[in-house]
């Protein structure tokens, strides 16, 4: 797999950064047991029809899944990451908001981007109560969603290239 | 001759449980590029059965993308789940 380079603005980088910590804080609350139906959806049962079954891969690959999507989380972060600091949208004035930020990425960095991109969008589907394909479009609420879905489809037709 | 005792373990514990399949289900958010690309780079499968089979997914609900031994399917079944994609582990003959 190729590397990446990915040019985006600073303010496109910072929401990314601020919508990655809140999905770790998510994660946090997860792994300390919190029920959380948009992290359920990250953990699915194993089985259909077989409760037992089902708890018992459960307790099995719960707690490694959840650690990789906060390892993939923060290695998403580190990229993200200028001059070593973590910046926020918050943390911009307004000249350096437009600012291009070349992200550079690793084939493990990319394999990253590409799992978490896709756990943010699981999660906010299921917080949107997305269950069709067709339902994304026009509606407001969908915007980061489907950005999020843009930027995916991008880098997999990068690695593609 | 004797036959190691853990050969014969194996051996009777394959006959009894049957082959198992991994299946992949369809949900609304995965990108079918995605998909095929899961595919393509955990099983190592070819452009189009990768796409194949995720037409299979995205058309019918569903698709099997492996069959074999039950702690196999697990272990890729994990692995789907890694990716975001649901999977199940069932019996090759329900």
């Amino acid at each position: 797999m190729t590397r990446v380079r990915m040019t985006v603005s600073a303010l496109e980088a910072a929401h990314l950064t601020d919508i990655v910590l809140q999905f770790t804080d998510l994660l946090a609350e997860a792994i300390d047991g919190v029920d959380d139906p948009g992290v359920a959806r990250l953990v699915p049962d194993g089985y259909r029809d077989a409760a037992e079954d089902a708890a018992e891969f459960r307790r099995l690959t719960q707690d490694d899944l959840l650690d990789r999507r906060r390892d993939d989380a923060a290695l998403v972060l580190a990229t993200l990451q200028r001059d070593g600091q973590t910046r926020r949208p918050q943390d911009l004035d307004r000249a350096d908001a437009e600012a291009e930020v070349i992200v550079e990425l690793d084939a493990g960095a990319v394999a990253a981007w590409l799992r978490t991109l896709t756990a943010v969008r699981l999660v906010i589907a299921t917080r949107l109560g997305i269950t069709t394909e067709e339902e994304q479009d026009d509606d407001p609420r969908f915007g980061v969603y489907n950005w999020l879905g843009f930027r995916l489809e991008g880098l997999l037709q990068a690695i593609e290239d | 001759m004797t036959i190691p005792l853990e050969d014969v373990r194996l051996e009777e514990r394959s006959e009894v449980t049957g082959p198992w399949q991994t299946v992949v289900w369809n949900d609304p958010v995965n990108l079918m590029s995605y998909v095929v690309h899961v595919f393509r780079t955990y099983f190592g499968y070819t452009r189009e059965h990768a796409e194949r089979l995720m037409l299979l997914v995205h058309h019918e609900g569903h698709a099997v993308v492996a069959e074999g031994a039950r702690e196999q399917m697990e272990f890729h079944v994990q692995a789907m789940h890694d990716y975001g994609l649901w999977a199940t582990v069932r019996r090759a003959d329900t």
